[in-house]
């Protein structure tokens, strides 16, 4: 008997700890939930400054990548799609429109 | 085989197929000549396997029958043949040239083994103007490159749409376009041909009036007047040309064709040896005129040029065999020159003559 008594009370126990758990759990999902409904909403809101200044940072990788192509250009390597890489004799007019193109 | 005929039939035959001959080529037989004597007449026939050469001479036919002849001992024994009527009769693969009293023997291959120049079956035919399409090659041929590190540049884009046909060129430094017109055709074709088949096709389209071509996906083959020329076209893509031609410029120019070569050809020879070996000639371009400054080791030239001009000043170097290429197949009395600056491509063409373009890149200093 004393030992039935024992385990129903290790289950209770247990059970509390479980409940609990699930208490601050439901707390946390909660949290999770606002803070998804707050990032949607700035998501659907992106001010203008922010766009500038993600549009900025693009043109600046892009202006960085086509100074990187005019520099190998230059050094002597062609840019363009059909020798790509390969050493450069004098000029090619196919890298010459890729770079003016970009 | 038993002919009849002369020096200058043989001749003729000879001269027209014998660029086909392979000399590169690891099969023996492919550095002949094949003699086929049939009821239409004598053919004479060579290929390297890229390209392929038959002439048709209406001479007197004995006995059918067909050789395969060395192609350079041929053509040798031909041209040192006196002018007298001549007899040929082959003997197993052999054959005996018979003139006036005394005869040459000559050892040949085994025609069976001579690599068939088949026919196109099912291809569209479509009609050239010999004298036009001519000039077009004439116009494009010289810009292709001759080093095969990419093949499609060794050839020229054929482009026939309807009533338009143009062939391109380039090397990737110098581009040429033409492009005429094709009264009342209705077909399309596009395909890459290699020069030296268009040089052949410039070599032997006399004053025909027309010469019609037979297209498939890989092969095309021209006929005129008695002659067939079979080629493969070139496999691959041919990059677009038209993303290169400059549809602007800030400075145009009119120059006079034939004082403008006769001054580049002159500064090229100093500049054509020096230890750079890069051949630049440089334009400096102002107020209506071009001078053109050269100095090397071996001397000093100072020249200068009226021109036309409208638009900025402007100082451009060029590879000087490219400008002399491109000057010599100019036939206007001028030439205008349109440039966007020391950097960006020049197109030259011809006074009153938009069919026609030649773009040469400056070098870069």
């Amino acid at each position: 008997m004393g030992q039935l008594y024992q385990a129903i009370s290790e289950v209770e126990e247990n059970l509390s700890k479980l409940l609990e758990e699930v208490r601050s759990l439901r707390q946390y999902v909660e949290y999770l939930e606002e803070e998804n409904i707050k990032l949607k909403r700035q998501l659907c809101a992106v001010s203008e400054a922010d766009t500038a200044r993600v549009q900025k940072n693009a043109a600046r990788i892009q202006k960085e990548a086509h100074e990187n192509l005019e520099k190998l250009y230059q050094e002597g390597f062609h840019v363009c799609h059909i020798y790509f890489g390969e050493p450069l004799e004098g000029s090619c007019l196919f890298c010459n429109a890729f770079l003016r193109k970009d | 085989m038993i002919i009849l005929c002369t020096k200058e039939d043989l001749l003729s035959g000879v001269n027209t197929v014998q660029r086909a001959v392979s000399t590169k080529s690891t099969l023996p037989i492919l550095q002949g000549i094949k003699l086929s004597a049939t009821k239409e007449g004598l053919w004479f026939e060579a290929t390297d396997l890229e390209l392929g050469i038959r002439i048709l001479l209406p001479v007197n036919i004995q006995e059918e029958g067909e050789v395969v002849l060395p192609a350079r001992l041929f053509a040798e024994v031909v041209r040192r043949l006196p002018d007298s009527s001549i007899r040929i009769e082959s003997s197993g693969h052999n054959i005996n040239i018979f003139y006036n009293d005394s005869h040459f023997e000559l050892n040949g291959y085994d025609p069976e083994e001579y690599p068939e120049m088949a026919d196109i079956p099912s291809g569209d035919v479509i009609e050239l103007p010999g004298p036009t399409f001519k000039n077009m090659i004439k116009q494009t041929v010289f810009a292709c490159a001759v080093e095969e590190t990419r093949p499609v540049f060794t050839g020229l884009l054929l482009q026939i749409e309807k009533e338009k046909i143009s062939l391109v060129s380039t090397d990737t430094h110098r581009l040429a376009y033409s492009k005429s017109l094709l009264n009342g055709n209705e077909k399309e074709f596009s395909g890459i041909i290699p020069s030296k088949t268009m040089q052949e096709i410039y070599r032997l389209v006399g004053d025909e009036e027309f010469l019609n071509i037979k297209v498939s996906k890989s092969r095309v083959i021209f006929n005129f007047n008695n002659i067939q020329v079979l080629t493969r076209l070139i496999e691959g893509q041919f990059p677009n040309y038209k993303q290169v031609i400059p549809q602007t410029c800030n400075t145009k120019l009119l120059i006079n064709t034939r004082k403008l070569l006769d001054t580049v050809e002159r500064a090229s020879l100093l500049s054509r040896d020096n230890y750079l070996k890069t051949n630049t000639v440089r334009f400096n371009i102002e107020n209506s005129s071009i001078n053109i400054n050269q100095y090397s080791e071996l001397g000093k030239i100072s020249e200068q040029l009226e021109i036309e001009q409208e638009g900025e000043d402007v100082a451009i170097s060029f590879n000087a065999k490219y400008i002399i290429d491109l000057l010599k197949i100019i036939e206007t009395d001028k030439v205008i020159l349109e440039t966007s600056g020391p950097y960006s491509p020049c197109v030259f063409r011809p006074e009153n003559n938009e069919d026609y373009l030649c773009l040469v890149l400056p070098l870069r200093n």
